[in-house]
């Protein structure tokens, strides 16, 4: 009894960390959802990206702590630049072509990835601190790597949440998210609002990247979790924050204890019925509330 | 009107000329001129396998440097056209259509995916191009026999089963199980695995899958422990051999696990760290290791390093070694080369060792599998060790 409640306690847990990375892309796509009314099909790309740029910085001898600062730096200003020099040119028209722009974008971020040697032979170790330790609690152990990330995940979150509250950029991000054309018409910067929402996608994809990286390396392919963020994204109903990253963990949490408890190859499908189970009972998703 | 009619029938009748020479010249051999022999490849140079066809492009293209450097297959210099189907079967149709008409190959070397090469096999050998060494376990890519198909990967069923059976008599495992990625792959390792436990008159104990792309292996490795497993194959690729190695390590699960070729890789090791030590594992090709390295080996990997500006890997090998027995063959067929000639070669082919560590290869006019062996290795102080030599 004691043992199927210790294993229970110790796949929820992987689940919980494998969510938070689900949650923090969702963030990015609803992010880039809100202000620039675009689905981003490039999110998985950025997050391998700036997990390559921690990488590349961290051999070239920069620390840590300066390389990682320096490679979610990079992704932002990489998403600005995509933001200023092709994005910007499908406001005002259809939906369709920005999509199109951003999935481009990403094959070519891909691609750029692709034609360096040392990335297309291989994968990377990134060491973050504690990620390799184990903390014994009793009968419990609890991989440093998954505490890691659950305590970004909040410290993200939190920050995020007294950005938009309290400063002026996330007051106007909000307003412009609201309603463009009066928050233009209140003297918020809508273009450079833009150019900041994106940038901030970008540095949450590659922060994502980053805590991903002690559970499956960094390789070309670490960004198909954006396959798995996205229906958290649309779990918590897209438009809302707070609701993205609960979306995350919920479906982290459910595909690992699916895996678990319920048949053999259930696990994979269970997180996707529930998805539909909850756009058929919740069409406007789990957060609707607050932003509707 | 009739002077346009007149030009519409000049052009009907200089068309089919053309096709008409075009098609004698493909009689004596596509791809094949007096100065060189043209030979495509359909990799994933930016799929989900880019990490593997990068390498075998790299590695087929030094050995084809290295025999024209040496002057060539019988004076013609050997050229390598790489089209990138990226593991998508699409892509891949288009891709032979390109290498098939525009650039008039010789041979198919290498193709990458068995999803690719099922959707293009068919049309490569109705055109009457050779298809030769493909990274797929299918059957078909070797039998029924057929004068066009050779296949130098031994199938994983083959290894596998040989594999078990060495690993639970010699060290008498009573509870196996499985941890198979839930594709072909996967399934094909399961075969091997199930005949041979059976030979033993043992079945698996328990047996659980993932998807492709999985991240998260707990509840695996937890339904795997509450079975109480005393050997645990995986047929996994290397991120999930370390992800699922990692896990049991650190719930304090000591078990014995054997992974297949695919998880055979320095890649293993390097990431896993102390988690992956004492992981047993089935060998087709060696690890090219710079330490420790005899000359000729420690050559060719710097020669690889200098050229690509990476180490080799054992994909790397695996598109050398197979370079070099088409570079084999089209010498053996002599001076005037045709798809005949080379099938007749082949036929005859045998080898023995290389430098690289290569199982020899054998080719008959009965089979064209050249080889069905693997050998066991396991990781000892973070690299593979062999264990033993190619199992029967």
């Amino acid at each position: 009894m004691l043992r199927a409640m210790l294993t229970f306690i110790q796949v929820l847990l992987s689940g919980l960390a494998i969510g938070c990375v689900y949650g923090l892309v969702a963030l990015s796509f609803v992010l880039v959802y809100k202000a620039a009314d675009t689905v981003s099909f490039m999110q998985g790309e950025l997050l391998m990206v700036g997990a390559f740029a921690v990488v590349v910085l961290q051999a070239a001898g920069w620390p840590l702590a300066a390389a990682l600062t320096g490679g979610v730096a990079g992704a932002a200003l990489l998403g600005a630049v995509l933001e200023r020099t092709a994005l910007r040119y499908t406001l005002g028209h259809s939906h369709l072509s920005a999509v199109l722009l951003t999935f481009g974008l990403g094959l070519m971020l891909r691609g750029g990835v692709t034609a360096v040697p040392a990335a297309s032979h291989g994968m990377f170790v990134l060491p973050l601190p504690w990620a390799d330790e184990v903390f014994r609690l009793g009968p419990l152990s609890l991989p440093g790597g998954q505490l890691l990330v659950m305590a970004i995940t909040a410290l993200v979150a939190a920050a995020l949440s007294l950005f938009f509250r309290y400063s002026r950029s996330g007051l106007a991000l909000r307003a412009c998210a609201e309603d463009a054309r009066s928050a233009a018409l209140m003297g918020v910067p809508v273009a450079r609002m833009h150019t900041l929402a994106w940038a901030l996608g970008a540095a949450l994809a590659a922060l994502a990247g980053v805590l991903l990286a002690p559970i499956t390396f960094v390789h070309l392919n670490m960004g198909f979790i954006a396959l798995k963020a996205f229906p958290a994204a649309v779990l918590g109903g897209l438009t809302s924050l707070p609701g993205a990253l609960a979306g995350g963990v919920f479906l982290g949490v459910v595909e690992a204890l699916a895996g678990l408890v319920l048949p053999e190859g259930s696990k994979d499908v269970v997180p996707y019925l529930l998805l539909l189970a909850a756009l058929l009972l919740f069409p406007a998703g789990f957060g609707a509330r607050r932003t509707a | 009107m009739s002077a346009a009619r007149a030009l519409f029938l000049a052009c009907l009748l200089l068309g089919s000329l053309l096709s008409a020479t075009q098609a004698v010249a493909q009689v004596a051999a596509p791809g094949v001129s007096d100065r060189e022999i043209v030979v495509g490849s359909i990799l994933d140079l930016s799929g989900p396998a880019a990490l593997l066809g990068a390498p075998v492009r790299d590695g087929m293209l030094l050995r084809f440097e290295d025999a024209n450097a040496a002057g060539g297959v019988h004076g013609r210099k050997l050229r390598l056209v790489v089209e990138d189907a990226g593991y998508d079967p699409k892509r891949g149709v288009l891709a032979a259509r390109k290498l098939l008409q525009r650039d008039q190959v010789f041979a198919f070397l290498a193709n990458l995916g068995t999803p690719v090469v099922m959707a293009t096999m068919p049309a490569i050998v109705d055109a009457g191009r050779l298809h030769l060494f493909p990274f797929s376990p299918h059957e078909s890519t070797y039998s029924p026999l057929h004068p066009l198909k050779f296949q130098m990967f031994p199938p994983y069923q083959d290894y596998m089963e040989a594999a078990t059976r060495h690993m639970v008599k010699s060290r008498g495992y009573s509870r196996a199980c499985l941890l198979y990625q839930d594709d072909d792959y996967g399934l094909e390792v399961m075969k091997g695995v199930e005949s041979g436990l059976a030979k033993l008159g043992q079945r698996l104990v328990e047996r659980t899958a993932y998807k492709r792309g999985a991240t998260d292996f707990s509840s695996q490795i937890a339904r795997l422990r509450s079975a109480r497993c005393d050997l645990v194959v995986l047929a996994t690729v290397v991120r999930e051999t370390v992800a699922a190695m990692t896990e049991a390590r650190r719930n304090g699960w000591a078990v014995d696990m054997l992974v297949s070729a695919s998880g055979y890789s320095s890649q293993t090791h390097e990431l896993g760290g102390a988690a992956v030590e004492g992981l047993f594992g089935v060998s087709v090709l060696p690890l090219p290791y710079a330490d420790g390295a005899p000359p000729r080996l420690a050559a060719w990997i710097g020669r690889y390093h200098k050229r690509f500006g990476a180490d080799p890997n054992v994909w790397s090998v695996m598109g050398y070694v197979l370079a070099d027995l088409f570079v084999r063959g089209a010498e053996q067929a002599g001076p005037e080369l045709t798809t005949a000639r080379f099938t007749a070669a082949m036929e005859r082919l045998h080898t023995d060792g290389d430098f690289l560590g290569s199982p020899g290869y054998r080719f008959s006019p009965q089979d064209h599998l050249g080889s069905r062996q693997g050998r066991l290795a396991q990781i000892r102080n973070g690299r593979w060790v062999m264990l033993t030599d190619y199992l029967e």
